[in-house]
């Protein structure tokens, strides 16, 4: 049996098995703690089942571990709760009895019978202080047990808990002291072999000592002046954990990565998680395997697996024959069967037009172009594949239109190809669908791509012309990039050029959908046509986006299942597809732009990014023909193809470095300091166009040909898993839910935003039946912590699919508006298509005003605390926002004209404002009067009315009502509006950071007055107050319905509450493990599936609460109850689904 | 980001600076002051966990220089881990106050005199694991609140930070078997959005037969779980109140430079410069591109534009 991983998140224990890496089960072993570790009985090897030890907090439980497949979690003891904060758990050893040595938090020890639940022992240390790391060498005896301490004072102090000194009011006096850190210390490890003890710090730093021996019989407390034998400076910032491994150092923090270290260097870089860092850390002491396992827990809930292989033998330095070739210009990397770097081949062209191959460590002439070819010259390479085999075919192009192709193992078999009589600006090679041949496509000085089909045989070439494509007119007017695809049923190119366009070419009628033998056949017949010298007519595209990529061009297109990719020197990515246009015709439609990262404009190309999450292991092939059908749903549901967007990694160059950037996790790949923008390069992956971990760089920089360092470290052997996807990392802000989606098959997911400190939105799909959670996607278009979010989505009959408009806001007053398009396939799989709706920035639009200098400049350092849709129209919403620096503003967003603008300002609270709901009331001649309620930093709730006949001229000024509701800020606002006969009863929930709760019953009366200022006439009927609902700041809350309130606090309590006539009442509480509470969402459970939507009620939305109660007039009884069982998400520092009965 | 922008996110920041205080919090004393009266009839205060020391500023100019009584009679200590520069009329001890050294040291100074006031603001160093954070934060105050049974005299007053999470109620109980008032105090200078806030303890009334002992650690309460404290509604809560004028300055709220029309902004740099940070050898090592690395001169670190916001509390 293969030893299983163990990660934890709150209480929760989950299991994951290595062969193959993915989740078995999970078990909730400590209640209201948070696990900080797990700790295995060892010794009785032959025992069916292994005992383990689970601490956390003041609690310590035991567990079983069933080896089983899958393995089994199984808790045998109740929760045993120490009166102090535990540091660490050891087993002893020897004794039958299951003893367990525990190391406290006030530097004391003690030792626990599991099996009567009682300590026998317990002993404090002569330096009484607080720890902030324990490490526990346990032994047969309590006198063997020795403790190492990480003191509040930067110190490690090493006493043994058996050693009673009267002289020192019985406590145990410190053995040893270690100093020299600058920081606290976070975690101990020592590794009894070498005698070595390892701390990592605040200070960044991680010290090995020299320790001897540790522990033992006897509890031996190492030698007397133990020196420090390395101090490790390679973390970016506080190391979290450190762990020893034979002679090897991991260590890992708060920058994210862990780093394996040899002798004082790192020899390794595991990077892979989002923002908050790194906090645990396990390796694998299996050593007949001679493969390293390193798990790596972080706080953005992911956990990640690597395999790292014992490192081959440095390969020959070979660097300094590859710069022997005088002049490179171009610079070209061979496919080859076995992909390993080291066997890969480059193909060199000069500037005297020599292409040159570098076998047996030099450089071999492979071929030398006339005279003609020496000022100026141009090489791509394809490896074409015949009978499994493949051939390298070469093309060089010159300064007059010549183009010269060869396969590059008979140089002699070439053939002189003409495109024009000018300067050939590039060429492109496209492989054919089938093996045997490839496009070639040279862009002449004429505006015109000159296009061939070249047959591949073993030493030989036979090529056939196809018809030019004429670029659009422009300076620079060449072609960049071009890839074929299929569209429906039509052959066609998707192309980039020089001057930033993309365009796309339909293939002429008589060369469509042809593959293998057909081609073939095409071939025969277009050289009867060459012969009779038919001259076609040059093709134009059918569709471009003239200059999207900006005046640098675009510099590379790349299709990934049925979506095109087009990366330019412009910074972005642009990710778009093909669709029929009304008259019948294929256009090109961004759907969504990436920028890579500040200072990364030149970007090269796109490498699609394996995830490799363990949960998902499925035959590819049926997953294939799933996908197909998903589109074919969603085709019909809201004729939008929906299709996933792969997760990609960037390609280019940032300030002198080439960089393999990935822009959901922020980090970078592969980072080669290259100098800067090369033109030509080539990047070596095990799989081309994915990038998996492993790559190298090959370029031409002064003069000369480079590799990038790792060439010379070869085959590191380092492959990666994601056990578990992690979520922002940093808190989390605010959540909305969009809705359910459900599979023929009644899989359903639950489909939620968030908005995060990490400035992400992250997309994801939750399970309440299983817990299971998937990211759908992660949106990194904010510059700052996103703090509010809001959506309007649309479900289709189905409920397979949905669609919904989002917005998010935050930090440096930024708006963000995508449209996304979810599905669900057959098997419960989920698609999520992301559509760049529209952006802003508050100090942009100020910039654009004609007569900005008559006010006042807006600030841009002001933060979106909190939005709320007023108003929403078949092509429009109206936002409200709350923003830090007084005013509460409304915006319009138009998803047809992809714009955003703001409407409407005001400072009344000249405070930081926290919070706006929203609320619809409609009187009897059917007008519809908007309401908006916003609380600021004073505890005071304005009430505005914006009717919407006046939202576009005159707007009001002035709140038409204020009600004072707490002492200080008003963190979170809810309203539920009730219709009755003649008038409205609006329930206004809020809480605050005193930790009350206030509930302010208003009566509005709707009269007909044609002042504006006094259509509503409103008072306050009653006001009631829980002072300390909860004992944190209240952070966020939702009226369930009428009566009812769910509440969440920094005190991690989520609290249910009744509205009664005396007031209000506590119902339920729940603890949770999200600590800094900040947003919920809520919403029921639906019990009978066939009444479809109309039975669902979604509580997340001021909005939608506001709605429900438009146009009908209500009795009272209809809404007082609301479902009985929902669900309750919690977002903060991670997130948490409970389930609640109400 | 220009130096000015921090000024611009947080005008506590910056009206410290104007003023000379050595850090922003010297406003969260003044605002409990305007709520609590604190400093009445106050000469002798300890300081805990003082540094850089703008608390002990405010303690300085508050009880001395006063015309009724001599600065002979008042006595200001000050304590903590790190160094901090001198101010007139106050002692400092640099020591941890969770250790029992310190800790009498700091008794010696009382001995026959009480204190009539203790203040602490201590913050641990933030792990970015709230649960841990919490503990250790709560273990910080009963260190100082066991200090405190040693100096304080009977019916004096206490005031500390605490952080209102999970198990904050636990130290409410704590507290109230010492003290006849206690109170949650949020001064305005403090962010709405931190879950800093202060216990203001006033009137000093240790149990019958408390004897203070120093050699053991307080330890913080456990909940009784057979009143279901920990999800029941009935758990030991003290009031809460907001303190400062609603006309001062709002901490959340982002100001424009220019704060009237009468005075043109002008940047004033810190009055104090900060505690050396543990992390400085390490940003030495890093700024000199002196890091171990993997591929030596290639493995920069990533993501060097997003806005990082530091996780934890501001104080
Ligand atoms: C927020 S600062 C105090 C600011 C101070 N009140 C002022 O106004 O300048 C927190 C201080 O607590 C100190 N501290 C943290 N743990 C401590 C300990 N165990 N003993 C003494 N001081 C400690 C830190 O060194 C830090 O200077």
């Amino acid at each position: 049996v293969h030893s299983p991983v163990e990660s934890s998140e709150g209480p929760v224990l989950t299991v994951y098995s290595l062969h193959p890496p993915k989740s078995c089960s999970s078990l909730s072993v400590l209640q209201h703690q948070r696990i900080h570790g797990i700790r295995p009985r060892r010794g009785d090897a032959k025992a069916p089942a292994q005992e383990k030890s689970v601490f956390g907090g003041k609690a310590v439980r035991l567990i079983r571990l069933h080896p089983l497949d899958p393995f089994q979690l199984e808790t045998i003891r109740p929760i045993m709760e120490l009166h102090d904060w535990i540091l660490d758990v050891r087993w002893m050893s020897g004794d039958p009895h299951p003893f367990l040595c525990i190391a406290l938090a006030h530097n004391s020890a003690l030792l626990l019978d599991t099996e009567t639940e009682t300590t026998l022992f317990r002993q404090s240390c002569s330096e009484g202080c607080l720890l902030y790391s324990a490490l526990v060498l346990a032994h047969k005896s309590w006198s063997d047990t020795v403790i190492v301490g990480g003191t509040v004072f930067n110190q490690l102090v090493i006493w043994k808990p058996g050693d009673v000194a009267e002289s020192l009011e019985s406590k145990s006096p410190v053995v040893r002291r270690l100093l020299g850190h600058s920081g606290v210390i976070f975690d101990i490890s020592y590794s009894q072999n070498e005698g070595v003890l390892a701390s990592a710090s605040d200070d960044r730093s991680v010290r090995i000592w020299q320790i001897g021996n540790l522990g033992g019989n006897g509890g031996q407390c190492g030698n007397q002046n133990p020196v420090c034998l390395h101090v490790l400076y390679g973390h970016q910032a506080r190391v979290f954990s450190v762990r020893l491994l034979n002679s090897k150092v991991f260590s890992a923090g708060e920058d994210g990565t862990c780093l394996m270290w040899d002798n004082g260097q790192v020899i390794q870089t595991l990077k892979g998680h989002r923002a908050g860092g790194v906090r645990a850390l396990a390796i694998s002491s299996e050593s007949c395997e001679k493969a390293i396992w390193v798990a790596s827990g972080g706080a953005d809930g992911g956990v990640r697996l690597w395999k790292l292989g014992v490192k081959q033998d440095q390969v020959e330095d070979n660097e300094e024959n590859l710069k022997d070739l005088k002049f490179p210009i171009v610079i070209c990397t061979l496919d080859s069967e076995e992909s390993t770097w080291s066997n890969c081949r480059f193909l060199v062209c000069t500037d005297k037009g020599g292409v040159y191959e570098y076998t047996n460590k030099k450089w071999e002439l492979v071929w030398q172009g006339p005279p003609e070819f020496q000022s100026y010259c141009l090489m791509e390479v394809a490896s074409v594949k015949i009978k499994e085999s493949l051939v390298h075919v070469c093309a060089v192009g010159n300064i007059c239109g010549s183009v010269q192709v060869f396969p590059v193992a008979n140089p002699k078999g070439g053939i002189c190809l003409v495109a024009g009589n000018g300067k050939i600006h590039s060429l492109i090679w496209q492989k054919g669908s089938a093996d045997g041949g490839a496009w070639l496509l040279a862009s002449g000085s004429d505006g015109l791509v000159y296009r061939w089909w070249v047959e591949v045989t073993k030493r030989e070439l036979q090529v056939v012309e196809m018809t030019s494509f004429e670029l659009p007119m422009c300076t620079k007017r060449w072609l960049t990039a071009a890839i074929r695809v299929h569209l429906i049923e039509d052959a066609a190119w998707v192309c980039g050029d020089r001057r930033g366009s993309l365009l796309l070419y339909q293939e002429c009628q008589n060369a469509t959908m042809l593959s293998g033998e057909e081609q073939t056949l095409l071939v025969k017949s277009t050289m009867e046509n060459l012969a009779n010298k038919v001259k076609i007519q040059e093709l134009t595209p059918v569709s471009a986006l003239f200059g999207v990529h900006g005046k640098q061009g675009v510099t590379s297109v790349f299709e990934h299942s049925g979506l095109f990719y087009s990366t330019g020197r412009d910074g972005c990515v642009r990710i778009f597809h093909s669709k029929m246009s009304e008259s019948q015709e294929y256009i090109l439609e961004v759907l969504r732009v990436q920028r890579a990262c500040k200072g990364m404009e030149w970007l090269e190309k796109i490498l699609i990014l394996e995830t490799k999450v363990g949960q998902e292991v499925k035959p590819l092939a049926a997953e294939n023909k799933e996908s197909t059908e998903i589109n074919q749903l969603c085709l019909k549901n809201t004729d939008k193809q929906n299709v996933q967007e792969a997760r990609f990694a960037i390609v280019g160059f940032h300030g002198s470095h080439f960089v393999v950037w990935d822009p959901v996790r922020q980090e970078r790949l592969l980072s080669v300091l290259c100098g800067g923008g090369h033109r030509s390069w080539s990047l070596w992956t095990d799989e081309k166009g994915h990038w998996t971990e492993n790559g190298a760089l090959a370029f031409i920089k002064q003069g000369a040909v480079l590799t990038s360092e790792r060439t010379l470290k070869e085959a590191n052997g380092k492959i990666g898993w994601s056990l578990k996807e992690g979520i922002h990392g940093r808190g989390i802000g605010c959540v909305h839910r969009l809705g359910r989606i459900m599979s023929q098959r009644n899989a359903c997911w639950e489909i939620v935003v968030t908005g995060g400190e990490d400035t992400s939105v992250t997309i994801l799909a939750l399970n309440p039946k299983n817990g299971e959670m998937k990211v759908l996607g992660v949106l990194t278009d904010h510059i700052s912590s996103v703090r509010a979010l809001t959506a309007v989505a649309k479900q289709d009959v189905g409920r397979t699919a949905l669609s919904a408009l989002v917005v998010s806001a935050g930090g440096r007053a930024q708006i963000q508006c995508y449209r996304l398009l979810i599905g669900c396939g057959e098997w419960g799989e989920t698609s999520c298509q992301v559509i760049q709706v529209a952006a802003h920035r508050l100090d942009e639009q100020w910039e654009r005003k004609r007569n900005r200098h008559k006010m006042v400049k807006m600030d841009p350092e002001t933060r979106y605390m909190s939005m709320a849709v007023l108003e929403q129209t078949p092509d429009s919403l109206i936002l409200a926002l709350a923003c830090s620096d007084g005013a509460v503003r409304l915006f319009s967003v138009s998803e047809v004209k992809h714009h955003i603008e703001l409407l409407w300002e005001s400072f009344h609270h000249q405070r930081c404002v926290l919070s706006v709901a929203t609320c619809c009331l409609q009187d009897t001649q059917c007008n519809r009067h908007q309401l908006l309620f916003s609380a600021a930093t004073d505890g005071q709730i304005a009430v505005w009315d914006f009717t919407s006949s006046s939202l576009s001229n005159q707007n009001p000024s002035t709140p038409i009502f204020t009600i004072p509701a707490h002492q200080s800020g008003i963190n979170s606002l809810d309203i539920y509006p009730v219709c009755l006969i003649d008038f409205h009863h609006v329930t206004v929930a809020s809480g605050g950071d005193d930790g009350q709760l206030t509930v302010s019953q208003i009566k509005i009366q709707i009269v007909d007055n044609s002042d504006p200022q006094n259509r509503l006439l409103i008072n306050l009927v009653n006001q009631s107050c829980i002072p300390l609902a909860h004992a944190a700041p209240l952070t966020s809350l939702k009226l369930l319905n009428k009566n009812q309130i769910v509440s969440a606090s920094c005190d991690q309590r989520v609290c249910l509450w009744r509205i009664g006539s005396a007031g209000i009442h506590h119902q339920r509480a729940v603890c949770s493990h999200v600590a800094d509470a900040a947003a919920l969402a809520v919403w029921e459970e639906e019990y009978d599936q066939k009444s479809g939507s109309s039975a669902e009620v979604v509580f997340g939305d001021g909005e939608e609460s506001g709605n429900k109660n438009a146009g009908e007039v209500c009795t009272e009884k209809s809404d007082t109850e609301g479902a009985e069982e929902g669900y309750v998400l919690i977002c903060g520092c991670g997130l948490q689904l409970i389930h609640v009965l109400v | 980001m220009g130096r000015s922008s921090k000024d611009k996110r947080d005008i506590y920041y910056r009206l410290a600076k104007e003023e000379g205080w050595r850090a922003r919090s010297a406003f969260k004393l003044l605002q409990m002051d305007q709520e609590f009266n604190l400093f009445t009839g106050v000469n002798r205060a300890v300081d805990l966990c003082a540094a850089p020391g703008s608390w002990s500023q405010v303690l300085s100019r508050k009880l001395r220089g006063r015309e009724e009584k001599g600065d002979a009679e008042v006595k200001i200590v000050a304590v903590d881990l790190q160094a901090m520069a001198p101010l007139p009329g106050v002692t400092q001890i640099q020591g941890d106050i969770t250790k029992i050294s310190t800790a009498e040291e700091i008794i010696r100074h009382f001995e026959g005199q009480p204190a009539d006031l203790v203040v602490c603001d201590g913050a641990p160093d933030v792990t970015g694991l709230h649960d841990v954070d919490e503990y250790i934060q709560a273990q910080l105050l009963l260190a100082a609140l066991n200090i405190t049974t040693h100096v304080l005299k009977r019916g004096g007053t206490f005031v500390a930070k605490i952080f209102r999470g999970k198990d904050v109620t636990l130290l409410y109980s704590q507290l109230k078997i010492f003290f006849s008032g206690v109170t949650c105090a949020k001064p305005r200078s403090s962010r709405n959005s931190s879950i800093e806030a202060f216990v203001v303890c006033q009137n000093y009334q240790p149990p019958e037969g408390y004897i203070p002992n120093m050699s053991n650690p307080l330890l913080d309460h456990s909940y009784d779980v057979d009143f279901n404290q920990l999800e029941g509604p009935n758990r030991v809560i003290v009031p809460f109140l907001a303190c400062g004028d609603l006309s001062a300055y709002d901490s959340d709220r982002t100001y424009p430079l220019q704060l009237d029309d009468s005075k043109e902004y002008q940047y004033t740099p810190p009055t104090q410069l900060p505690i050396q940070p543990p992390y400085q050898q390490a940003c030495h090592l890093r700024r000199n591109n002196l890091l171990s690395k993997e591929d030596a001169p290639s493995a920069s670190n990533n993501n060097p534009d997003s806005e990082k916001t530091t996780p934890g509390w501001t104080s």
